[in-house]
């Protein structure tokens, strides 16, 4: 029997019986929705007022230095420190976004709907690590690399500075893993929105205060290798006195670290913190996944 | 064949113990599982779904064993939670489509997967909009595509009527008997309210503090406790009394006689006995056995046994 054309049917329920992909496929699904989602995308338009604006303001002293470096026939800015001069808006970032990956989740109770799928909480672990990591390198990486493009095109006086901005890259990737999964961590601890920016901000504040007052004290006393250990307190000079050790770049800020054991112990000390945020993340979705 | 299967299964947190020696088979098919709130059904699913560990017993879903397999368990399986679930800023849409992803379906099929199931379970336009403006019923409605958008071979329902006015409250249960039949989906819903799981439910499984308490057809559940309730003019008391006497069961219900079915010479007696009197018959009825009975027999004989 033909069917006259041109009718709807309602065709009812259909089986899949396409591919379904395993584990690394809904791990990388998971990475992409929260990478975009740290920029506001695929969020309602006032999500992406606050990662937007801070994109743009890490984009100014890059173009600044473009129009210098075009006008004034100058060097570009440090390549390397790119990140610890602008810390603090790296640091609002990380604030704002970090409870965002994490919160609603838990504030909503949507975790049950991701661990009743193939996923394990170490997998949405990786998945929100990644895509903190993922964006703060694209905060940090994407006004060193417009910079380096002037400068190519550009083309100030004296040598192209290819060394220093590869190397600004390697300590941005520093500088993510290390500042995003602290942040994350910090921000996975509440459920609540203000909560998390308010922890994330705190800790960076409160490092940030006693590692200036205690170095300035130091130095004023006159207890210059104190005063150059104490510095290491903010998370930023930590990851700055490594990459100094690793790379040989010069300190961010002129002030050297403390010489010697300095590189390693900065690096032991992100290593133990990375390591206790993951303790703490771990803990965090074992027992989530379970309730 | 088995849908799932459970053998001694105990779950003891350190103050309650949420099961005790669950020992169930289950069939294809809409099985219902009811219990007071905290008789141990949703930790039961969390088990189920290889998310708890039990603290002993066995049990496997599909075949497939909950201690070893739970990541293939969780790719066939759909889960609908009890709470509120559903983040309010993005739209069923958006969400569906993610949580399709990440069961291992491919974008575009993921896509279509979506629309398909929220079109199933009876969201439309609506659906583009943001969850945080639904109703509690659409709500519940993108709960229940989320579990189906992967086409799992088994469905486990928490309180999927949990909230819902009794219209919705319909509406959710004849979707659960469409994904049992139409659909093809083995089904395992739970429930505190008898009710509602009969014209839903194959098969019907009640436990109470973790223990269970019975498991078998629809039809057994209601054909054991058949009766026969009937109302009479004047004379309520003599009659219930004379029926007894010709070793019947009766019990008042109200201005109702409800009489127990054992066999025809039930009928042959309420008819003998009532034209006997030259009572009044107003209402004579035959009533089939409601699920709740079973619980209302079960708490007549523990109060019996307390009284003794």
């Amino acid at each position: 029997m033909s069917e006259p054309s041109g009718v709807i049917h309602d065709i009812g329920y259909r089986h899949y019986d396409g591919p379904r992909h395993g584990r690394a496929y809904a791990r990388t699904a998971l990475f992409t929705n929260s990478l975009r989602g740290a920029f506001g995308l695929g969020r309602p338009a006032k999500s992406k007022i606050m990662p937007m604006l801070l994109g743009v303001i890490m984009l100014l002293p890059a173009t600044v230095s473009i129009a210098v470096m075009a006008l004034l026939r100058e060097g570009p800015l440090s390549y390397t420190g790119y990140a610890v001069t602008m810390q603090a808006v790296v640091a609002i970032f990380l604030a704002t976004q970090a409870p965002y990956l994490v919160g609603p989740d838990q504030r909503y109770r949507v975790l049950p709907l991701l661990f009743s799928r193939p996923g394990t909480p170490t997998d949405y672990i990786v998945a929100k690590v990644a895509a903190i990591v993922g964006a703060m390198m694209i905060i940090m990486v994407l006004p060193i690399t417009l910079m380096f493009v002037g400068e190519i095109f550009v083309n100030p006086p004296g040598p192209l500075h290819t060394g220093d901005y590869l190397r600004g890259v390697g300590g941005a990737f520093l500088f993510a893993i290390f500042l995003g999964t602290v942040g994350i961590a910090l921000a996975s601890l509440t459920p609540r929105r203000g909560l998390g920016v308010a922890s994330v901000i705190a800790f960076y504040l409160i490092t940030l205060a006693t590692s200036t007052v205690l170095s300035g004290v130091l130095e004023s006393l006159s207890h210059d290798t104190a005063s150059r250990w104490t510095l290491l307190i903010n998370p930023f000079m930590l990851v700055d006195a490594i990459q100094v050790w690793i790379f040989g770049s010069r300190p961010a800020l002129g002030i050297d670290y403390p010489s010697g054991a300095g590189g390693p112990v900065a690096l032991l000390a992100v290593l133990l913190l990375i390591g206790a945020a993951l303790a703490i993340l771990v803990n965090r979705y074992r027992k989530a996944a379970s309730s | 064949m088995s849908i799932l299967a459970t053998e001694g299964l105990s779950k003891r947190f350190p103050r309650v113990t949420a099961l005790d020696q669950l020992t169930v088979n289950i069939g294809p098919g809409v099985t219902g599982l009811v219990g007071a709130n905290g008789a141990g059904k949703s930790t039961l699913i969390k088990i189920l779904l290889g998310l708890l560990r039990p603290t002993s017993g066995r049990a496997t879903v599909l075949g497939l064993d909950i201690a070893s397999q739970g990541e293939e368990i969780r790719r066939v399986v759909g889960y609908m939670p009890e709470h509120d679930c559903l983040p309010p800023d993005v739209s069923a849409t958006e969400l569906v489509v993610h949580l399709a992803r990440l069961s291992g379906l491919p974008r575009t099929a993921a896509r279509e997967r979506a629309a398909d199931t929220l079109r199933h379970v009876g969201l439309h336009e609506e659906r583009y909009r943001p969850i945080g403006g639904y109703s509690t019923g659409m709500r519940q409605r993108v709960k229940l595509a989320q579990a189906l958008v992967h086409d799992p071979r088994l469905v486990f329902l928490d309180e999927p009527t949990n909230g819902l006015d009794p219209a919705g409250r319909d509406d959710m249960l004849r979707l659960i008997r469409r994904i049992g039949t139409e659909f093809g989906i083995s089904v395992l819903v739970t429930s505190h309210l008898l009710g509602e799981l009969e014209r839903t439910c194959d098969h019907v499984i009640v436990i109470d503090a973790g223990r269970l308490l019975r498991s078998s057809g629809i039809d057994d559940f209601t054909q054991g406790t058949h009766t026969v309730s009937v109302e009479v003019e004047e004379g309520q008391a003599e009659f219930a009394e004379a029926l007894t006497r010709a070793g019947q069961r009766v019990e008042a219900d109200g201005r109702l006689l409800v009489i127990k079915v054992v066999d025809d010479s039930t009928y042959d007696a309420v008819r003998d006995i009532a034209s006997d009197l030259d009572l009044g018959l107003i209402r004579l009825e035959q009533r089939r056995g409601r699920i709740e009975d079973v619980f209302r027999e079960r708490d007549h004989a523990q109060g019996g046994a307390e009284r003794v």
